[in-house]
């Protein structure tokens, strides 16, 4: 169990890092490092010099750093997959009859088949940008698997967690809403990804804010609605951390990282906002919105878990 | 685990980890804009001054200047290359409506057919409406010598022998990088050297 429960949290970490360099990619640029898929330039490794492309590609398209900045996340990206199969074989060798765990590993390993099946229609498709968010929303998904089959195995080992602790009873429909709502800020947080990437190529001279000026609602929408999941967050935090008896330790840890997450996501949303989209900001203010999301998740499953006992 | 933990392990755990990978992230992007920023220049455009067909009046180098120019060389009655990279020039050209800095030229190597007034009718049928892409016309001698002196490219057996590059001009009249125009591979690689190149106008 202990083997498993640490297995399951070393995955769903791996996982958070592949996110996180799949946006490094995006904003480096990297993501037609390799122009084909799922060789680069038609090898199995990228060239190391514009000698060795063979003589279908054309030599001015290699990079060769970008081209192992996209061959890296690949890589890593493979090793993902590999570790979530062994996590879905052994859910099905040993938890069979535990379905809150082996019903979210079988999807994992699918969904994860199929993302890096969808990672090659993106770049086939020139990063186009419906593709790509797709290709987020599935990584996403996939995490949020991965801290639900963690959280579940910790619970198989810790059977009496939650059973002392008493929250608020208005907490477990909150902390559902908070979670549709951070779905739906996912959501639009990429839709507004996209429609600053169509305007970027249209204005490649403008700069960033130049840029946000340009589209349209979303860019108050995103901003609004983030405000109010970071108010929701502090009130269940707060009820988590002051207003329950004796919460558990994970609930306890939890409702203090939701809240470092909350602010520092406002910080980088306002960074952004008023200093033109620094790469790395969008990097870390996306790979923080995955955090929360599973975050909320495991709240949930804290909050709700004495109910169902 | 009974005891309540007297500190929040759990954020302080992933504040460092953001940290490292905020300087992780920071290292990768830099590397990949140095990577990029190398666009070497290939030579000076030499001056020249063709008609213009929308207007008949001159252009050349002069009304180049400022602007980042797309090339390429065409003809009318082409059944093979030139529709395909007048479909891509098309594309840029929609691609790049709201940017005056983004100049594409097309230069007939069939002059003899290629009137102004049919170059007129060619840029209508392809959706031309303002001067963000222009037809140019010169006697035959003349293209070849700004194709082979000046782009560097070859223009042998005009007009079916034209080059289907397209040759990217930088705002000093320099000659920045050239493109395959009928592939995607070309097509991408063009609109990110636009794009770093615009940075600098």
């Amino acid at each position: 169990m202990k083997v498993f429960r640490r297995f399951a949290i070393f995955t769903t970490a791996a996982t958070y890092f592949l996110i996180f360099l799949g946006g490094l990619v995006r904003v480096s640029g990297a993501g037609l490092g390799c122009p084909d898929w799922p060789k680069c330039f038609g090898r199995w490794f990228p060239p190391i010099s514009y000698r060795h492309l063979p003589p279908e590609y054309d030599p001015n398209l290699f990079n060769i750093t970008l081209a192992w900045i996209e061959f890296s996340y690949r890589l890593v990206g493979l090793l993902v997959g590999f570790l979530i199969a062994v996590l879905a074989v052994w859910a099905i060798a040993r938890y069979r009859h535990t379905p809150k765990i082996l019903l979210p590993s079988i999807i994992a390993a699918l969904l994860v088949a199929f993302q890096g099946w969808q990672g090659g229609q993106v770049v086939l498709s020139d990063l186009a940008p419906f593709l790509v968010s797709v290709h987020l929303i599935i990584a996403f998904i996939i995490a949020s698997l991965m801290v639900y089959i963690a959280q579940q195995a910790y619970y198989l080992e810790y059977r009496d967690t939650e059973k002392e602790a008493v929250y608020p009873g208005w907490i477990r429909n909150a902390t559902r809403l908070l979670w549709l709502l951070v779905i739906g800020q996912v959501i639009f947080g990429t839709r507004m990804r996209e429609a600053l990437s169509l305007k970027i190529e249209q204005f490649p001279l403008a700069s960033g804010a130049e840029i946000i000026a340009q589209i349209g609602f979303i860019k108050y929408l995103h901003p609004l609605l983030g405000t109010a999941i970071v108010i929701l967050t502090l009130i269940i935090s707060y009820s988590i951390l002051k207003k329950s008896r004796t919460p558990s330790p994970l609930a306890w840890q939890t409702a203090w990282t939701l809240v470092g997450l909350a602010l520092l996501q406002i910080v980088f949303g306002i960074v952004m906002s008023f200093f033109g989209l620094p790469d790395v900001i969008q990097t870390l203010h996306l790979w923080i919105a995955g955090l929360t999301s599973g975050m909320v998740l495991i709240a949930l499953a804290a909050v709700t878990r004495q109910k169902e006992r | 685990m009974s005891e309540r933990q007297k500190y929040p392990k759990m954020l302080i755990w992933l504040v460092a980890t953001l940290i490292v990978l905020a300087a992780f992230a920071a290292f990768v992007v830099h590397q990949a804009n140095l990577s990029r920023s190398n666009i070497s220049v290939w030579g000076e455009l030499p001056d020249f001054r063709f008609t213009a067909a929308h207007n008949g009046e001159p252009f050349g180098l002069e009304q180049m200047k400022g602007k980042l120019a797309v090339v390429n060389f065409i003809f009318t009655r082409c059944k093979r290359a030139s529709p395909i990279m007048t479909t891509n020039f098309a594309e840029l050209y929609k691609l790049y409506k709201n940017s005056d800095k983004i100049l594409l030229v097309s230069i007939t190597v069939d002059p003899e057919h290629d009137s102004l007034p049919v170059l007129r009718e060619y840029a209508r049928a392809n959706g031309v409406t303002d001067d963000r892409w222009v037809f140019l016309w010169a006697p035959t001698e003349e293209v070849v010598r700004l194709c082979e002196q000046g782009f560097m490219l070859p223009a042998d057996n005009l007009p079916l022998g034209h080059t289907t590059k397209f040759t990217l001009v930088d705002g000093d009249g320099m000659i920045r990088s050239y493109h395959e125009g009928l592939d995607r591979d070309g097509m991408i690689l063009l609109k990110n050297n636009i794009r770093q190149l615009a940075g600098a106008l």
